[in-house]
């Protein structure tokens, strides 16, 4: 499956997050592609989900399902708001 | 045969190509993964490079007419573009330096109690560019360079998430990560300050994320919007001081008006441009780089980019950088007593204002964020402002940019007053 992760500048933090959904995901035996953009770039980018800190979140539009990390820090909040979404 | 290995192998895309080839090699990935991860490093910086010469291309006619207009040279700080720019001239240092940097990061890790592991990759090319420019300044190239500019930007990483991880800490409410990021001293004096201007009657409701703030500016957190609508206002004021002989004389007899709008939306979109690149490069070396790591000092803290702050005071992230812009905006309009004027650097306004914001909310309530985040944007703008003559990067063929990063430009001052203490450099 294929994710993008958002945050302002689309390679700080964004990709940061984009790695910990990765070993996520590897964790539950999916192998995850992605990428990390920034706020001007996600529309149109084909991906099975969108994960994005809580303060960028309301600035994402998209018939994707958008996740609103309130603190990317937290792997246990990650894991826990990604895992429905995971699959082959 | 040995005309093209030598021409191929100095170009700067090659030798940073070669060294995500290594890293990938070396954590033992797939085939596919390593043809993948070094083209599209290789593209990345082709773009990158695509947009530092876009953006150098709109400063020159805006140079030209502030110039005329004002008698006083215009910088915007930024330093991506401005590292991205001297990259024909230092393009085998640089990336060099950004890798052996690495090197030393995780030795000073693994042997000291400076267990810090720098992951903000931006910044530590666009320290290594800093590196490369000022020991240049200096006389000192290739090797040399490459030896001094490691060993300085590795002490570096370790020590100024070192500084700041006091109030990390504080502000994180957890030891386990650290703040890599070339503002981090300035954003925590900023906090500094905020503590010691806090009310005396200050409790824990005294913070701005128990005020309800519109959510009307939030479609300027897509920094290309703020950006644009501040690059339009500056070129059309400055374009209107030189008067219309000069840009008219500048855009080769087309309006002149109409050119300078565009070349103010052109100066965005090479940031845009520059910063796809960055992302590109960054997207395949930093996981290498994170996974190096992670394997040879285990438990070491990792340094993060400046955003991993905001989810801590979200409200007062936009207090902080509506302060920061204003007190940017009081330095831009002080600076011309210098002799040259700083323009606002709207992605450094808005990245560290809306962390001292945070800083300040925590540590001196509301009106610590204010102060904070005002202090920050007035600092921000006026250091390069007092700097400005220690660095000069007109000898590559750059005008209207200079360094933002405010550590990077701490430690490249020291050098460069440290170089002229023995005689080096002109």
């Amino acid at each position: 499956m294929h994710v993008i992760t958002v945050c302002g500048m689309g390679f700080g933090t964004s990709l940061m997050l984009l790695m910990n959904i990765q070993e996520i995901g590897r964790k539950y035996g999916f192998e995850i592609t992605g990428e990390a953009v920034d706020l001007g770039s996600y529309k149109g980018k084909p991906c099975d989900f969108i994960a994005a800190s809580s303060e960028i979140v309301r600035q994402i539009i998209s018939d994707k399902p958008v996740v609103a990390i309130d603190n990317l820090l937290n792997k246990k909040e990650v894991e826990n708001k990604i895992s429905p979404y995971l699959k082959k | 045969m040995v005309n093209f290995l030598v021409e191929f192998l100095s170009n700067p895309t090659i030798v940073i190509g070669l060294v995500a080839l290594l890293g990938l090699v070396l954590m033992k990935n797939k085939l596919t993964t390593v043809i993948t991860g070094t083209l599209k490093t290789i593209f990345g910086f082709m773009i990158l490079s695509a947009g530092a010469s876009v953006i150098v291309g709109a400063l020159i006619p805006f140079s030209a007419m502030f110039q005329s207009a004002f008698g006083l040279t215009g910088i915007v700080p930024e330093d991506n573009a401005l590292v991205a720019g001297v990259q024909t001239v230092l393009g085998f240092e640089t990336p060099m330096i950004m890798l052996f940097s690495f090197v030393i990061n995780i030795i000073l890790a693994r042997v000291t109690p400076f267990k810090y592991i720098f992951l903000t990759g931006h910044m530590m090319f666009s320290f290594a560019g800093t590196m490369a420019i000022v020991l240049d300044q200096l006389g000192i190239n290739g090797w040399t360079a490459i030896i001094i500019g490691s060993i300085v930007q590795g002490v570096s990483m370790v020590v100024f998430p070192a500084i700041s991880q006091r109030y990390t800490k504080r502000i994180l409410g957890s030891d386990d990560v650290a703040f890599g990021f070339w503002g981090s001293s300035l954003i925590v004096l900023s906090g500094f300050i905020a503590k010691k201007c806090r009310k005396k009657n200050s409790d824990e409701n005294d913070t701005w994320e128990k005020v309800k703030v519109p959510e009307k500016l939030g479609f300027l957190k897509d920094m290309s919007i703020l950006m644009g609508i501040v690059m339009v206002i500056v070129y059309v004021v400055t374009a209107i001081a030189a008067g219309k002989d000069v840009v008219t004389g500048l855009s080769g007899g087309k309006n002149w008006i109409a050119f300078v709008i565009l070349q103010a939306l052109t100066f965005v979109a090479g940031i845009l441009i520059l910063l796809q690149g960055v992302r590109m490069f960054l997207g395949e070396i930093i996981p290498a780089f994170k996974g190096i790591s992670e394997k040879l000092v285990p438990g070491a803290r990792p340094a993060l980019d400046v955003p991993i702050f905001y989810a801590y005071g979200p409200t007062a992230t936009t207090i902080g950088f509506l302060c920061a812009v204003v007190g940017g905006l009081v330095a831009t309009f002080l600076s011309p007593l210098t002799g040259v004027v700083v323009l606002p650097g709207v992605i450094g306004l808005f990245f560290m204002g809306g962390a001292a914001g945070v800083f300040g909310d925590k540590l001196g309530g509301k009106r610590g964020a204010v102060i904070a985040g005002s202090f920050l944007g007035f600092a921000f703008t006026m250091i390069p402002a007092l700097c400005y003559p220690l660095i000069d990067v007109t000898r590559y063929g750059i005008s209207g940019l200079w360094f933002a990063s405010t550590d990077a430009i701490i430690v490249g001052v020291i050098m460069k007053l440290a170089g002229m203490i023995f005689g080096l450099g002109a």
